[in-house]
């Protein structure tokens, strides 16, 4: 797959520029790579190491980091893996992403991982984790009750469901997790948080610099890799990209709402940007935005990780939270990127997703906002039905 | 000689069989095959005469009828019913000793069945609200490139670059293979990819159940020798297809309509003849 | 021509239970004219009725409107309303059906409906549950509150777990306090425990007498007529009264060795809610071939109360916390439904499993391929697979639906016929 960029870059930035593009591709690889060969090294690397896979939306990953140990997002397997026989066990009205994890599992893809970690984000996922567990039994597959409730009980009670789950790592690991490597996988991620919130300002303010696909390889592809060497890959793209020739172009600055769990093509991305969008705003890496800030390094690590999922996180369709509704928040990506339209990005059969679709809809509709419901399935790889309804929807709002 | 008829009222295609069975073994004695069409009381009146005349017997010389397929509660004339699923593991145990399951694909529906070592059901797994991975999937695809439905099969064979179809609507696929088409795929590879999609599909429902060899298939698409072979391209193993895979329902129910011969009509094990009405 | 099996059970409990339920209708339409008693919308899963006792107030279920308005035949009209306003053709159809009602002001029995004074989401697995109330707080205006139980991914809960939920309760204490300007009466909520308490052994009781061959009542079909009061009453006199004559008339009908028809040809465990538009229709289906159900997870989606579970008046909130957290089907892990099943079948007795897939329902149906293969391949129990919907009309097919419950008890009456002439020859 060739990736044409924006435009001819100035002649003496022409080597350094060549290299870093190129460096999309690798990443993408990377993220596409269901051998998971990334973490097979890793483990070659680390003798004795564990992985440990987590399905989206959000995994304590600084606990797994803390036990020595590399946290993966599992992202489903698209078009790449033929449903042959998750089939089987899960049927119709049944989202994409829990059948090709079901069939990763089932034809052995799942081998690199030491343990699978799954939460309350929906009731299939849900199902999934335990269907899984019956037949993996040999894999330590665990379900987090992340709560959907934000009082002080809250904040207790994941606490105490975070020791449990490094009780489990530590079993796991055959090592106990030191307070002080918690301490400094918080700071690293938080590094990370702090450089993807950069990234994700860069390219509200200046969309030319950053295309909506290339941002999304960056981040994401920190999925799948050490945080380390993410962080490093990220401080590379903000010192570059400022730098970046591009000229500015006339397109529609959207906001990307409904893609948290289970991912749209890359492809789908890239159609909506050449049909005239610029994304400024998107739930798309909500793992690596969960926290609206640094979470606290002093006092106890455990208690500061649990308060910031409960009290400094980002809203998302999957948690329950009503000090601020979701669709408020919404209405504040809006305002703060400038956007002028919302594009409803939702996976088949997310059950979430439509549900919300409602109440967003009413609140970007009192806004006078126009938006576009795009439903998706990671598994598409012909488009023309879906470029035909954003290329409309962008003539419609040039074109008026 | 005791003659016993069974008469299968699918939703395309009626078929009827007589059976006969005397000192020297039991016999399929004769077969018919109609388009049900509209009315379908007549429809398996017609296969039941048909079916008759070909042998040389009086409708009046046969003991008893058992009717199977949709259609099975509008045999004015038959005496109970079986579901298909159990006459076509009954039909297959008998025409391929040895079967242990069965794919059957029909012309809307396709299933696949877990068979005892006495022709028993022992599982079953059915898609019935869609038309992928059955017989109307191949007509559309055939119809869409111009192709009869008998050459489909051999092109198939053909394929050496099948393509990959994306859907599994059967309305949809249309516009996939158009597409293909104005790219310039050739029609083997494109009915390669059909076949292949289908096969795929159907294996996948099949896994639901127990897959032990032998594996037969029945129902009109086993006439489809490129179907045949993409189902074992990807099951890894050999099926059985015999010439009468597609009266395999009507088989089974004469067989079973033998058994009941000279057993008594009140037998607690047979329901009584029950015409559906609507409530 | 022989008379066509009775599809439905008759008896006069029958006939006190659409009492009761109307009686409860009527307070909700009072309490729509006069604002008394307070009412608070629940959910059937793991509900905490006997809370409500304590403020003298009424539990509203959108669930039982819901299923109501199907049984009926009244569920498309709010249904295709809810599509028209956004909600998608994949979303579970009750709640399009509940909010529906809402925008065309209809109600199961043409009485009004209060506004909630609160709208308790008493989350039990069921992540639907936590949207569809959000909607019914958006739509109405009336306060929410998530009662966030942790779900029992492990065997039995932690007291982190306990503590949670116990801790939560209260703070459902204080808001209602606010709300109604009214202290809460321990005393009357602890006697609704003790209600509750009695109730449920009752319940467990009239569970249990499924063992009988034959069964005096089916364990899916009639239990589901039965639930109604064990979720609006449990907690109350009534409900002890109900069940107590209910138990006692069933006991009645083991002695005279009645079953549901004249003949109890199967006995199968039923998984999943049934298709409410086509209640009757699908019953006729089983009672055609004289299968009675002798046991149901659906059944025991608002507790699960027959295998010793009962609440206790001695530690009124734990105990309710319990049976949120790990008495319910909803709250328990997939793989404890699969061992609830196989109990069925091993102490119940049954011939088979029958699996419906619900196409609304994916806390009861993501996965039931796995529970399929579970029962069919490991541990030999036939199992049959059906799908449709429980409240949308328009995901039945009706043919389709009753030649695969014909050929599974076809293959059924194969393997006892085969079974009993092994045994003769």
């Amino acid at each position: 797959m060739t990736y044409v960029t924006s435009l001819p870059p100035a002649q003496g930035d022409y080597y350094f520029m060549k290299e870093f593009e190129r460096t999309f591709d690798s990443l993408y690889e990377g993220m596409q790579d269901l051998s998971f060969a990334g973490v097979r090294r890793w483990k070659e690397l680390h003798p004795g190491a564990k992985s440990v896979a987590f399905f989206p939306v959000y995994a304590p990953v600084e606990l797994v980091h803390a036990a020595g140990m590399l946290p993966v997002l599992l992202s489903g397997a698209g078009d790449r893996l033929d449903i042959q026989h998750a089939d089987s066990r899960f049927g119709s009205f049944i989202c994409s992403i829990i059948k090709t994890t079901m069939e990763m599992a089932m034809t052995r893809h799942l081998e690199p991982f030491d343990g699978l970690l799954f939460s309350s984000i929906c009731d299939s996922a849900r199902n999934l984790c335990f269907v899984i567990k019956r037949n993996y039994p040999q894999m330590y597959v665990d379900f987090l009750h992340l709560p959907h409730s934000t009082s002080d009980s809250s904040v207790e009670f994941l606490e105490q469901e975070y020791h449990r789950i490094i009780i489990e790592l530590e079993r796991l690991g055959g090592a106990p997790i030191q307070p002080a490597a918690l301490r400094h996988s918080i700071a690293l991620y938080n590094i990370q948080r702090s450089l993807v919130r950069k990234l994700y300002e860069l390219r509200a303010q200046s969309p030319h610099l950053l295309r909506a696909w290339e941002s999304y390889v960056l981040i994401r592809s920190g999925n799948f890799m050490p945080v380390e060497e993410h962080i490093e890959i990220l401080k590379q793209a903000l010192d570059y990209l400022p730098t970046r020739p591009g000229k500015k172009r006339d397109a529609i600055r959207v906001v990307i709402e409904g893609a948290f769990c289970e991912q749209p093509p890359l492809e789908l991305i890239r159609l909506l940007e050449n049909a005239g969008c610029d994304v400024v705003e998107d739930d798309l890496a909500i793992a690596q935005r969960w926290f609206t800030d640094d979470v606290p390094l002093s006092g106890d690590a455990v208690h500061a990780l649990a308060e910031s999922y409960v009290h400094r996180s980002v809203y998302s369709s999957v948690r329950h939270d009503f000090s601020k509704p979701r669709w408020e928040g919404l209405a504040e990506k809006v305002r703060s990127t400038r956007a002028e339209a919302v594009i409803l990005l939702i996976a088949k059969f997310c059950e979430p997703a439509y549900f919300d679709f409602v109440l967003f809809k009413k609140k970007v509709d009192e806004m006078g906002l126009p938006h576009l419901l795009l439903e998706f399935e990671e598994k598409l790889f012909t488009f023309d039905r879906l470029r035909t309804e954003v290329e409309t929807f962008v003539e419609s709002l040039v074109f008026d | 000689m005791r003659i016993a008829a069974g008469v299968d009222v699918g939703s395309t295609q009626t078929k009827a069989v007589l059976i006969g069975a005397n000192g020297d073994g039991v016999k399929v004695l004769s077969r018919s095959l109609i388009d049900t069409g509209a009315n379908v009381r007549k429809a398996a009146e017609k296969a039941f005469d048909e079916c008759c005349q070909a042998a040389g017997i009086a409708q009046a010389d046969v003991g008893f009828v058992v009717g199977t397929g949709y259609g099975r509660y509008n045999i004015s004339f038959g005496h109970t019913q079986m579901t298909e699923i159990s006459c076509h593991a009954r039909g297959a145990h008998f025409l391929c000793p040895g079967t242990r399951t069965v794919i059957d694909m029909g012309g809307q529906d396709a299933k696949a069945i877990g068979v005892g070592p006495s022709g028993e059901v022992l599982d079953f797994v059915m898609n019935d609200k869609c038309a992928a991975g059955t017989g109307r999937f191949l007509a559309n695809a055939a119809e869409v490139m111009g192709i009869g439905l008998d050459d489909i099969g051999p092109l198939s064979l053909r394929a050496t670059r099948p393509v990959k179809i994306a859907t599994v609507c059967t309305v949809f696929v249309e516009s996939d293979i158009l597409s293909y088409l104005s790219q310039g795929k050739k029609p083997e590879d494109i009915m390669g990819g059909v076949h292949l999609a289908i096969a795929k599909r159907t294996m996948s429902l099949a896994r639901r159940v127990n897959i032990e060899p032998l594996v037969t298939m029945t129902g009109g698409v086993a006439r489809n020798i490129g179907m045949v072979r993409a189902l074992e391209t990807v099951l890894g193993q050999k099926i059985i297809v015999t010439p009468d895979a597609q009266f395999m329902g009507a088989v089974g129910a004469a067989l079973f309509s033998l058994e009941k011969l000279g057993e008594s009509f009140e037998s607690s094990v047979w329901r009584e003849h029950a015409v559906s009405s609507r409530d | 021509m022989a008379e066509k099996p009775v599809s439905e059970y008759r008896g006069s409990i029958h006939q006190q239970q659409k009492d009761l339920m109307l009686d409860w209708y009527q307070h909700l339409d009072h309490a729509a004219e006069t604002g008394d008693p307070p009412t608070v919308s629940m959910m059937i899963s793991g509900n905490c009725v006997e809370l409500l006792e304590g403020f003298g107030a009424i539990p509203q279920y959108p669930e039982v409107n819901a299923l109501q308005l199907a049984i009926r035949h009244q569920s498309l009209e709010p249904i295709l309303a809810a599509e028209e306003m956004g909600y998608a053709g994949d979303n579970c159809a009750y709640v399009k059906a509940d909010i529906g009602c809402m925008l065309k002001g209809i109600t199961p029995t043409g009485g009004r409906l209060p506004k909630p004074t609160l709208v308790l989401c008493n989350f039990v697995g069921c992540n639907t549950y936590v949207k569809w109330f959000e909607h019914v707080a958006a739509f109405t205006g009336a306060p929410l509150f998530v009662l966030d139980v942790p779900f029992l991914r492990n065997d039995t809960p932690s007291q982190a777990d306990i503590d949670y939920v116990v801790r939560q309760l209260k703070e459902v204490v204080g808001q209602m306090e606010e709300l109604i300007g009214r202290k809460f009466d321990y005393d009357r909520f602890r006697q609704s425990v003790a209600y509750s308490s009695e109730v449920e052994d009752l319940w467990s009781q009239i569970k249990h007498l499924a063992k009988n061959s034959p069964s005096p009542f089916d364990a899916y079909f009639d239990a589901i007529t039965l639930m109604g009061p064990l979720y609006v009453y449990r907690g109350k006199r009534e409900g002890v009264e109900f069940f107590r004559a209910a138990l006692n008339e069933l006991q009645q009908k083991v002695k005279a060795g009645e079953g549901v028809y004249d003949q109890e040809r199967f006995r199968v465990v039923v998984e999943g809610p049934p298709p409410y538009p086509y209640f009757r229709t699908f019953r006729d289906m089983f009672a055609s071939w004289k299968a009675v159900a002798v046991a149901s997870t659906y059944s025991t989606v608002g507790g699960l109360w027959e295998f010793g579970f009962r609440h206790d008046a001695k530690n009124p909130f734990e105990s309710v916390a319990m049976h949120m957290l790990a008495q319910n089907v909803t709250n328990r892990n997939y793989l404890q439904r699969y061992d609830q099943i196989r109990r069925y079948v091993q102490e119940w007795n049954a011939d088979g499993v029958i699996i419906h897939f619900v196409k609304s329902c994916r806390l009861f149906s993501a996965g039931q391929g796995d529970m399929r293969d579970y029962f069919t391949k490991q541990l030999g129990v036939p199992t049959l697979y059906i799908e449709s919907d429980l409240e949308d009309p328009r995901y039945f097919a009706e043919a389709q639906t009753k030649n695969r419950i014909d050929a599974f008890f076809e293959s059924l009456e194969h393997a006892k016929r085969t079974a009993t002439h092994a045994v003769g020859a």
